[in-house]
């Protein structure tokens, strides 16, 4: 492989006559910093939309300029077969085929290029913007920290990939335009031509293009239902394997299997509905394009008769009535959904971002020593949890977990209030909250676990024994911590709130998926690795209760 | 791991044709008809090719055009409807038999034995049934115009060339080598390209999976600037691969272009020639430029679906793999009534270390029996050969017919709560549903849900919490009604302070039947009839609660 890398330093599969060209336009190894795009108050969708694919003017105005001159380009070569047929296989004059295949090869060059470097201009804007879509997504709404902000919901990732995909349209600045000027060109050409003609063309095309554009419009929606239906059955398919030991647990093997069916064949019917309306599309499109061309054809061939037109004003009048096709139906086939579907999905990333808390958290650094924490529940007084105690919460279900979401987002306004001395952005740098199903990101335990005691929390956590077993520091994880089992997970979960050091740690139900063997050994070693600082245990295993400072017990006092 | 198998191309072939049965007269007609569009597609140029002749010799009227554009409308008309028939008819038996397919696919993996599957990686079949079955699906669109109209319009183009005089279907024969040699290229560098896109693609939806998931996680421990991080690297990661891919694209239409310009050039060669020769008319030569400039876009298209072909086949080889494997006859459960026997069984996961050594267990009927041990001991092993997942290696296993499995994976089916509760007794009535869930302590769950029994739960609804789901899945065992009911560490994952509730749920689930228990709280296997301490794979003690704490053994101590 390394002599290939030599061979081919592009990876491109070069052969020796285009290995020393540069690539042009690909993307710098580090993310450029760009700004989130801006959303003002009264912005409706399109303005949203406007703004997010004009950003990238700088790419795209060079691009829309290529991309006319490959459309010209497409269009000259029936125009150019034309002249040289009429001009040296007429007459038989070897110069006049000499010269007319070297314009030949120009045509053809002219439109390659300006094709290829449009294109990847175009992309390479649409990815930037994409990108930048991202930034804005990401930053307000999926690591969204502030008073107000909450667990974003599933439909975000597939909004930061489809939906941003379809926003960042910015090839509806290049290739329309590029596409728009061809049908110009060949209008215009037809007009030096004949007049007449021109004039034909240039009624018919913006007919046909609407016509056009009508069907595969609605064609492009109800493919759009269809992948919905089609990714439902995969969706469910996904769903019933995941839950496999369930099924196989209670021999539900032909309950499951005759459920899927039913999700299949409802979009088996959805497929069958989509290829019929696929059917009229092919019709109509196909027929409104052919009925056109042939019109324009015989326009050409009575003007021929007549004398009007020369047999090479004739042939070249045919070729590009032909020539039209291909960015008529572009236009209607591509252009037309692509601006609808970018307005739905732009709507979607409008509002997205619209719901997202307006403040997003400053952290400042934390302040030295340990802060105490004030809680105030109800109208009792309030708690003081002291630097440097242990302590644990007991309370049922609902108030554990209101608790846990208070010291988690202190500035959201709820029952519960939490306090510590110190500035209002000091918190998040001085209390570190552990939820109770923490998540393990895919990437190596040292990754997950990181902070000034590392070694020391694996340990205290009981974790030695897997992380051996994993492959060391470097060991994956996988998915979520896949890799791991459910105990497993929580105790290197626990191993990474443990590495933080924080002054404040707050540890919500931290060991209920361990063994009691297991959980002892941690309990008995939480209080050296805390020593100085402040825990907060909302819990209630005796285990841990019996390793603390003081035990809190709301239930009894209710 | 041993994966599940993948199927040879010749396997693959014959399940293709096992599958068309029923369809076979529809692809029959989707060949006759794709044929005769494709030739309609001829009449055009060849009508314009003879009325070029007319009009240079003098013989063309205001009829020959009037003629002429009736039978460019009538074949436009004709290739039309005969192109949609032939595309709506294939593409119609392929979703049929891709519904088939997949619906075998998931029948097929749930009655696979649990052994094989979980020894290849659940995951594996998820790819399967979601990944394969959608790449299958979504290749459609591409896949089916190209192999019915646009392989025919080539063919059948050729054709007509070559009728016009075989030294213009010479010209382009000597394109064959060009296009096989820019294929050659693509296949040998495009699809490497484009798995590493796709790689970097599915890695970003797993980071913006990761986080929306963890927020809790990554607002608790200070991770927002981190994770936003490392989303934005993942996000460039494929701006950089995408511009990579548009690169090959762009490359692969430029040697496109180049053999489009050989093509025509060779067509004004041959024409001089010929039309010097007397052998061709300027009319023959013009309908063999139209015909070729026809055909640019079918033979972009047909080079641009070998790799997406590829890709096809691969999946399918992937799916059959499984629909083919065949299923082992049902084992023979020897047991009578609800009686558990195991006479010196071992197993071992890889042949080496046994995790079950030399195992006597004995369960009569209606009996409760907890298993208890440290983690590695062997319980879930037990478990798992006593539900027949695994055929031990030696010794002999009797277990009753009917039995139901509850693991520590909890999974909430994305489908209404009745769907989830009737998974293991489609015909239960809402009395029974109701009754159940009393029976679990969950009929507070029922006011809890919007919509009662027919709310959304799951991935497409409302998340469960661990002790809810963990009801819903004891609900299904009462439901499910088994002579032998195991439940593996079911209780773990929930809160502690859900033990106690579960606890009794347990209970309830196992009530009027067989039971083993494999025992994660202590205070589960107090209540049992039989406790049996596990290490190393054997079993150390076995004895009554009370028993065993007299006896003062390693169970005493825990």
């Amino acid at each position: 492989m390394s002599t290939m890398g030599e061979r081919d330093p592009a990876g491109l599969g070069r052969g020796w006559l285009t290995r020393w060209l540069p690539v042009l336009w690909q993307a710098p190894p580090t993310p450029p910093v760009v700004e989130p795009f801006p959303v003002t108050e009264g912005m409706s969708p399109r303005q949203f939309l406007l703004r997010v694919i004009l950003s990238a003017r700088r790419l795209t105005i060079p691009a829309a300029v290529l991309g006319i001159g490959w459309q010209v380009g497409e269009a000259l070569v029936p125009v150019v077969m034309g002249i040289a047929i009429d001009r040296a296989l007429a007459t038989g004059d070897a110069s006049q085929l000499a010269l007319w295949l070297v314009v030949l090869a120009g045509t053809f060059l002219i439109g390659s290029l300006s094709f290829r470097f449009a294109a990847q201009l175009t992309e390479q804007a649409a990815e930037l913007v994409q990108h930048r879509l991202r930034v804005t997504l990401s930053r307000s709404v999926l690591h969204a920290d502030g008073a107000g902000a909450r667990q974003p919901d599933g439909g975000v990732v597939s909004m930061m990939t489809n939906d941003v995909a379809r926003t960042a349209a910015v090839g509806l600045t290049v290739y329309p335009v590029a596409e728009f000027s061809g049908i110009v060109f060949i209008a215009i050409s037809l007009l030096v031509i004949y007049w007449p003609l021109g004039v034909a063309v240039l009624a018919g095309a913006p007919l046909t293009v609407w016509l056009m554009g009508r069907l595969s419009a609605k064609l492009a929606r109800d493919s759009r239902v269809y992948q919905t239906l089609l990714a439902e059955t995969v969706g469910r398919a996904t769903d019933l394997v995941a839950g496999y030991r369930v099924i196989k647990g209670i021999r539900a093997e032909d309950e499951a299997a005759s459920r899927y069916r039913e999700a299949s064949q409802q979009t088996l019917r959805g497929a069958y509905r989509n290829v019929g309306l696929l059917g009229r599309f092919l019709v109509g499109s196909t027929t409104v394009s052919g009925i056109f061309v042939a019109g324009v054809a015989a326009l050409a061939g009575w003007f021929a008769v007549t004398g009007a037109l020369s047999v090479g004003g004739l042939i070249a009048a045919v070729g590009l009535a032909q020539a039209l096709l291909p960015p008529m139906r572009m236009l209607a086939m591509n252009a037309v959904p692509a601006w609808a579907s970018a307005n739905a999905s732009a709507g979607r990333v409008l509002d997205e971002i619209r719901a997202a808390p307006p403040v997003t958290l400053t952290v400042v650094a934390a302040p030295s020593g340990v802060p105490a924490v004030e809680l105030s529940l109800d109208t009792r007084a309030p708690l003081r949890i002291d630097p440097g105690e242990l302590v644990a919460v007991v309370a049922d279900e609902r108030t554990s977990s209101d608790l846990a979401h208070a010291l988690l987002h202190p500035e959201t306004p709820s029952e519960i209030g939490v306090r510590i001395d110190g500035a209002a952005g000091a918190y998040r740098s001085a209390v570190v909250v552990s939820p109770h199903h923490a998540t393990l990101f895919s990437g190596t335990i040292a990754d997950n676990v990181d902070g000034p005691l590392r070694e020391a929390a694996l340990g205290a956590a009981e974790c030695e024994d897997f992380v051996m077993m994993a492959g060391g520091l470097q060991g994956q994880v996988g998915e979520m911590g896949n890799r791991l089992s459910g105990g497993q997970r929580q105790r290197l979960a626990l191993a990474r709130a443990l590495a933080a050091d924080a002054p404040v740690l707050v540890l919500h139900d931290p060991t209920t998926a361990v063994d009691s063997v297991t959980e002892a050994a941690i309990a008995s070693r939480l209080r050296a690795l805390r020593a100085e600082r402040s825990t907060i245990l909302i819990a209630s295993s005796p285990a841990l209760l019996s390793a603390c400072d003081r035990v809190i017990d709301l239930r009894s006092e209710s | 791991m041993s994966a599940l198998p993948v199927a040879s191309g010749r396997q693959s072939a014959r399940e293709v044709w096992r599958l068309s049965r029923g369809h076979r007269w529809k692809l029959a007609a989707v060949g006759c008809l794709g044929l005769v569009s494709a030739a309609a597609g001829l009449v055009p140029p060849a009508a314009i090719g003879r009325f070029v002749d007319r009009v240079q010799d003098g013989s063309a009227d205001g009829t020959t055009v009037a003629w002429v554009l009736a039978v460019m409308i009538a074949a436009a008309l004709l290739g039309a409807i005969g192109a949609a028939i032939t595309v709506v008819l294939a593409a119609r038996t392929y979703h049929a038999m891709l519904a088939e397919l997949r619906e075998q696919l998931v029948a097929r993996g749930m009655h696979l034995p649990q052994g094989v599957v979980e020894a290849a990686g659940t995951g594996d079949l998820v790819s399967r049934s979601s990944d394969d079955v959608a790449e299958i699906a979504d290749a459609g669109p591409d896949i089916i115009p190209t192999f019915t109209t646009v392989l025919f319009t080539i063919i059948v183009t050729f054709a007509g060339m070559g009728a016009l005089d075989l030294w213009y279907a010479v010209a382009l024969v000597v394109l064959l080598p060009v296009y096989a040699l820019t294929v050659r290229w693509y296949m040998a560098t495009g699809p490497r390209i484009y798995r590493a896109e796709r790689a970097a693609m599915s890695d970003r939806a797993q980071q913006l999976l990761e986080s929306q998931r963890g927020h809790a996680t990554i607002v608790g421990l200070g991770m927002t600037d981190a994770r936003h991080a490392s989303v934005l690297e993942a996000s460039w990661s494929v701006v950089g691969h995408s511009l990579r891919a548009r690169t090959v694209i762009n490359m692969f239409f430029g040697r496109l272009n180049f053999a489009e310009f050989l093509g025509m050039a060779g067509i004004l060669v041959a024409g001089f020639w010929l039309i010097g020769n007397g052998r061709s008319t300027v009319g023959a030569a013009t309908a063999a430029m139209l015909l070729f400039l026809r055909l640019f876009g079918p033979i972009t298209q047909l080079l641009l679906v070998v790799d997406l072909l590829q890709s096809v086949l691969a999946s399918l080889a992937r799916i059959i793999g499984v629909t083919t494997m065949p299923l082992p006859a049902a084992p023979g459960e020897s047991g009578r009534g609800g009686a558990v026997r195991l006479e010196d069984v071992s197993f071992s996961y890889d042949g080496q270390r046994p995790a079950l050594d030399g195992v006597d267990l004995t369960i009569d009927a209606g009996q409760r029996v907890a298993v208890v041990g440290a983690s590695g001991a062997g319980k879930t092993t037990l478990a798992a050969i006593i539900a027949g997942v695994y055929a031990p290696q030696a010794g002999a296993v009797s277990r009753p017919p009917h039995t139901a499995v509850v693991t520590q994976e909890v999974h909430v089916f994305a489908a209404s709560l009745r769907d989830n509760l009737t998974l293991g007794a489609p015909s239960a009535d809402d009395e029974q549903l109701h009754a159940a869930l009393d029976a679990t302590g969950a009929s507070g769950l029922l006011t809890l849900l919007p919509d009662g029994l027919d709310t959304e739960l799951g991935t497409s609804g409302r998340d469960l919490t661990a002790a809810q789901a963990q009801q819903v899945a004891l609900a299904r065992v009462i439901l499910a009604d088994p002579d032998l009911a195991i439940l593996d560490e079911a209780t773990a994952e929930a809160g502690s302070t859900h033990a106690g509730l579960l606890d009794r749920a347990a209970d309830a689930a196992l009530s009027g039947r067989t039971g083993l228990v494999i025992a994660h709280r202590l205070s589960q296997a107090a209540t049992c009839d039989l406790v049996v301490v596990m290490d190393h794979g054997r079993i150390t003690e076995t004895g009554t609660h009370d028993e065993l704490l007299a006896a003062g053994g390693t169970y005493a101590r825990l």
